[in-house]
């Protein structure tokens, strides 16, 4: 559905993306993440026709995003991490105004108000939103042309837990539908949770994709943590044969007062992928 | 070109101004301006004097050079130095024989008159705006005060040692009180002199004529009626046009309809359709309370188009130029605020042509003439370079946009 390929932008002799290669699929949610500067939001630019790749191509659907960009712009919804409404107008009329320009119905607006638990407040001028309120208007206005991809750019920051458990449901059914999204975030349960694959991208280069669950295969350390029984802490490695069998032993002894295996830790994995701090 | 896109663009910049009632605000506060400009407006209170008051500059024309010019050239004050211009009667602009003075000007005339056997005239005409005679007194006063010291220069030249009287205390304005006192000089002289029959007196008689240099008087309440139209549209397309833009730019939300199915052309064209309008509509109403008939005005609507499309090519070069809606404002401001100063700057001191190449030269002009009725062929040609500048501005924000774009 989306296909990056040799992509490459440079901002003067600074390389933003180095070469980034990417497939998503149709019907997938695809997470990207990266440290600051990764090159996560050029690379979002570009999809959005913000930005001209210096190289490579990129299609969304089988239409070129330069060439084609005009095809490309009813098919896409896009969620900024900033916020951008007309303040003075209220939720229903900022939906409205688009609505109108994708050529949907009214009602298509109140129903994607009801989707995002803003029906109450549709009638209040936005200036009187929260943040959190702010945020689920622009998933709201993605929403209204039903669009066959979505990005987004933190979809859930400043939102409460219900209201990121409702984003997150509605884009699992858009993906049911055969929506291709891609989102960046911060939040590594998130990405756990609702990604069918994770892109980690480290100075313009692709440093791992794979699904979460293969990524916590690959990287969980197979390590477990034993307490002896004589208070004795020591930390058993189960990839080598020396270690497997001095657990045997304590086990058979009798000397294992407490056994713990190691959990898989996103952020580790991260941070041994990326060699940066996460942002 | 899609309608229903160009339609909800067009809505929205509609409810945009709705919501902020400031410009409504000021709409309304032009339109009690002009209901009180049209009602409260006896005819007779119709005339007035110049849009701006005095005069910029006083020529001082003369038919031959003698010692009484040699010492008023010599004796030019500091302070009017910049405004008295000498200038031979032969090299004055006329038409028809007829000086032509441009607008904020004047001028002392001497005309010096020596018949054989008889004592020596010398002819003053005082030409003020007018309306306004009394806007030439403080270049009177000094041509009063420097030829009375000519005549007694003269005289002691003629008479040493004479003791002359000193000068009087006399208004320049009173042409009596002139006369008067140049006749007891005259006779003081003569005194001292001890005249006897045969010889030539030396203080010449003064003729003195004051005239209003004709013309046709401005009509000072289609100024004011002329100075809202202008702001309308200046307000509309300089102000509201590149302000309300920019904060769409910084909002974010100008990028949102831009990933829209609407086409740059198209938020482009909702923009050039609805300010335009929005100032020419309230520009429409201004004139049309003012005086309902230029309505039907072809020149009227003509000088409105020009104007408007002229601004709007300002306004479209700000909103491009500027990032932010406070660049915006202060861009407006200092458009302004520069043709001002660079139309004051030719007007005060005579700078041809370069007033040519200012929109705000011409469109008040060709504007005040649709109102007060009063159309000339000059007006015409303001139109055409009204009409000129307009295309120029509008080509250059075209191509700014083209190379720029809002993003």
């Amino acid at each position: 559905m989306i296909r990056l390929s040799g992509l490459r932008v440079l901002y003067g002799s600074f390389a933003a993306v180095d070469g980034l290669d990417l497939d998503i699929r149709g019907g997938e949610l695809f997470g990207l993440l990266g440290p600051n500067g990764a090159g996560k939001s050029t690379t979002i630019r570009v999809l959005i026709g913000q930005r001209r790749p210096t190289a490579g191509t990129v299609t969304v659907a089988g239409h070129d995003v330069v060439r084609e960009w005009a095809s490309i712009k009813p098919l896409f919804g896009y969620v900024p991490d900033r916020e951008n409404h007309f303040e003075e107008f209220t939720g229903r009329r900022n939906l409205e105004f688009f609505g109108q320009l994708y050529g949907v119905p009214k009602r298509r607006a109140r129903d994607v108000l009801k989707m995002v638990e803003l029906d109450e407040a549709a009638d209040l001028p936005v200036r009187g939103y929260s943040l959190g309120m702010r945020k689920k208007l622009l998933l709201a206005r993605a929403l209204l042309h039903e669009p066959r991809v979505l990005y987004l750019d933190e979809p859930t920051a400043n939102l409460d837990i219900h209201s990121a458990e409702v984003v997150h449901r509605i884009l699992r059914e858009r993906v049911k539908l055969g929506a291709t999204i891609i989102l960046t975030t911060h939040d590594m349960d998130e990405v756990e949770k609702i990604c069918d694959r994770v892109g980690i991208v480290c100075r313009g280069k692709l440093v791992a994709l794979d699904s979460p669950l293969t990524l916590k295969q690959a990287h969980t350390e197979r390590k477990v943590d034993v307490i002896r029984t004589d208070g004795e802490r020591l930390v058993v490695d189960m990839d080598t044969g020396p270690g497997r069998r001095q657990l045997a032993d304590l086990v058979v002894a009798g000397r294992v007062a407490s056994l713990r295996t190691r959990e898989f830790d996103f952020h580790a994995t991260f941070l041994k992928l990326t060699g940066q701090a996460f942002e | 070109m899609r309608w229903y896109i160009l339609h909800a663009l067009l809505h929205k910049e509609f409810q945009r101004h709705l919501a902020n009632r400031g410009g409504i605000a000021l709409g309304l506060l032009l339109v009690a301006a002009a209901v009180l400009l049209a009602v409260f407006a006896p005819e007779e209170a119709a005339a007035g004097t110049g849009m701006v008051g005095g005069v910029h500059y006083c020529y001082v024309e003369f038919d031959r050079v003698t010692p009484l010019i040699s010492h008023l050239q010599e004796n030019t004050p500091k302070e009017l130095a910049g405004q008295i211009r000498f200038r031979p009667l032969a090299t004055a602009d006329d038409i028809n024989e007829l000086v032509s003075y441009p607008t904020g000007t004047g001028a002392i005339r001497i005309r010096q008159v020596n018949k054989p056997g008889e004592r020596p005239v010398v002819q003053v005409s005082v030409w003020h705006p007018d309306g306004d005679p009394a806007a030439l007194a403080p270049y009177e006063q000094w041509f009063w005060r420097e030829s009375r010291r000519a005549f007694a220069e003269q005289s002691r030249k003629e008479m040493p040692g004479t003791d002359l009287p000193p000068d009087p205390a006399f208004d320049p304005e009173n042409r009596w009180l002139v006369m008067e006192a140049h006749r007891r000089f005259q006779d003081q002289v003569e005194a001292a002199r001890k005249v006897g029959p045969g010889n030539p007196p030396v203080v010449p008689d003064l003729d003195i004529d004051r005239k209003g240099l004709g013309g046709r008087i401005l009509d000072f309440r289609a100024a004011i009626a002329t100075g809202m139209v202008v702001f309308a549209l200046y307000f509309s397309c300089v102000y509201l046009l590149p302000t309300l833009n920019c904060e769409e730019r910084e909002r974010g939300v100008l990028l949102a309809q831009a990933l829209s199915p609407a086409s740059p052309i198209e938020i482009l064209a909702a923009k050039f359709l609805f300010y335009p309008t929005l100032g020419m509509g309230l520009a429409a109403i201004l004139a049309g309370i003012y005086k309902p008939a230029v309505l039907g005005s072809l020149f009227f609507w003509l000088s409105l188009a020009a104007v408007g499309g002229g601004f709007l090519g300002i306004g479209m070069t700000v909103a491009t130029l500027a990032k932010t809606q406070r660049a915006a404002f202060l861009g407006a401001m200092c458009y302004l605020l520069s043709v001002s100063m660079l139309l004051l700057i030719c007007s005060t001191n005579g700078i041809p042509f370069v007033p040519y190449l200012a929109l705000e030269y011409h469109g008040p002009r060709i504007l005040h003439a649709a109102l007060a009725g009063d159309v000339a062929p000059k007006h015409w040609q303001h139109l055409i370079g009204a009409l000129g500048l307009a295309t120029a501005w509008l080509t250059a924000a075209g191509w700014l946009f083209r190379r720029r774009g809002w993003q």
